[in-house]
């Protein structure tokens, strides 16, 4: 963080003008959305702000508490928003979509600090921002699969009740809306894993490049973050849809509910 | 003893209350009775893909929870007043049903056999997108047909069909059945076909 280049804030304020760009385009387009983009700005400014004071805080007086804390909003966050973009769940899947968030995103978060980076689980330095990275990767993905899983299974009734009458398994007859919801949640990482080095610099290594770290060091860094991410977003949407589908027939009738 | 048999005051749906009712082997068993008086309740019911509200009804003396409810589905077969069908041929359809329900898929001759039954005699390998509505119907019932379960329970299959291929469904299926002694149980709400094939009539008044 020592050599990296310090932004004045007039200099970093110059950044702004690219959005006049934006709103020119709009305009032109008749795109009527120039209050979303400046509110969307204005938002994006103070949150980050905001959890950059937070950042700076937590990371002068490290203490555990506060970890866990900035932790523990990052997983309700994540599970509040995969929950909302998903209405009429039942409270038992939507307890399995809770879970699922919760225990593999703690349990690759802990696998990655204590036995790849070799950090203490507390260290908010490498907790938080790979937390960050980690979570969010997961509330994407996660609302993506669930979202197809529920589309593609609407307006089936006709198909489930079909195989129903001749003795398919529910699980059986579950399965294909299942594969549809984790390969659309697997899709986009599997994409940017492909791409990646050739189409963009992500983002975690053009930040470790900026801040002055050598370049290897930051591939390495990066390349276990998109494995780790790649793990997370696979087990949660398996956890998720898999356990999530079994809450919707009970094993002794095998009558699907939708 | 009656294949099936339910008590007096079998309740489904919250407010469809039945007779008591029985239904003989080997007989081909008409429901008739005015809609919605819960005909194809009663029929979903038979198969357990629904669960009565109050009361029990039973299948060879056992109550149906007695039953292991995948194997019994495949014993009490019913076929769906909807059809549907997969994307793809005719074949494809018979395959996914069969892999579905974890059988092994059928063979060409088999597919041919249960087409030529439901009075479909077409290539197996014809794109179900194609088919008019009541070819569809006609694959749909093809299929089921195929499964060769000791009950079918049908539930209006010649609503999409002309009164020609309903009437050569029928005798058809009626020949089919007492072969291979399996029971047919139909909702039809075509008269002159429920008085040309039914042995046996069961009305619904709508006790409700």
């Amino acid at each position: 963080m020592n050599d990296s280049i310090l932004m004045q804030i007039r200099q970093f304020s110059i950044i702004y003008v690219l959005l006049l760009l934006v709103l020119l385009v709009m305009k032109q387009c008749h795109i009527d959305r120039t209050k979303q983009l400046l509110f969307s700005s204005f938002k994006m400014t103070v949150q980050l702000m905001l959890a950059g004071f937070i950042l700076t805080y937590i990371f002068g007086s490290p203490n555990g508490i506060f970890t866990a804390l900035y932790l523990a909003v990052m997983v309700g966050f994540a599970i509040h928003r995969v929950l909302n973009q998903n209405p009429g769940l039942s409270l038992r899947f939507k307890v399995i979509i809770a879970l699922s968030i919760l225990v593999s995103g703690l349990g690759i978060l802990a696998f990655f600090v204590k036995v790849v980076v070799r950090e203490s689980l507390l260290n908010p330095q490498y907790v938080i921002p790979l937390g960050g990275m980690l979570l969010g990767n997961t509330m994407n993905s996660l609302s993506l699969g669930i979202k197809t899983f529920r589309e593609s299974l609407s307006g089936q009734r006709a198909r489930v009740e079909a195989l129903t009458c001749i003795g398919a398994k529910a699980e059986n007859i579950l399965r294909p809306f299942l594969l549809q919801g984790m390969e659309t949640a697997m899709l986009p990482t599997l994409n940017n894993m492909a791409g990646m080095g050739i189409v963009s610099l992500p983002g975690m290594m053009t930040g470790q490049i900026l801040a002055g770290s050598n370049p290897m060091t930051a591939i390495f860094y990066q390349i276990s973050i998109m494995i780790a991410i790649c793990t997370i977003v696979t087990v949660s949407s398996f956890a998720a849809l898999y356990f999530g589908c079994r809450t919707m027939y009970s094993k002794e009738n095998q009558l699907i509910t939708l | 003893m009656a294949l099936f048999y339910s008590g007096e005051g079998l309740r489904a749906v919250g407010k469809i209350i039945y007779p008591a009712i029985s239904i003989e082997k080997g007989d081909m068993t008409f429901l008739t009775g005015p809609s919605g008086c819960g005909k194809s309740t009663y029929l979903r019911m038979l198969n357990r893909t629904l669960l009565p509200d109050q009361g029990q009804l039973f299948f060879e003396g056992k109550a149906l929870p007695d039953y292991d409810v995948l194997s019994y589905r495949r014993k009490v077969l019913r076929i769906p007043q909807e059809p549907f069908l997969f994307d793809g041929s005719i074949q494809d359809n018979f395959n996914r049903y069969y892999e579905t329900a974890g059988y092994s898929v059928p063979y060409a001759d088999a597919i041919k056999e249960a087409l030529e039954l439901a009075c479909l005699p077409i290539s197996i390998l014809t794109d179900c997108a194609t088919l008019s509505g009541g070819e569809r119907q006609r694959v749909f019932l093809a299929l089921f047909l195929s499964f060769m379960p000791q009950v079918l329970l049908l539930d209006e299959p010649t609503a999409a069909l002309d009164e020609t291929t309903a009437t050569l469904f029928f005798t058809n299926l009626k020949k089919h059945c007492l072969v291979h002694g399996i029971t047919p149980v139909c909702i039809c709400h075509q008269a002159d076909l429920v008085k040309a094939f039914a042995d046996r009539v069961i009305c619904l008044g709508g006790a409700q």
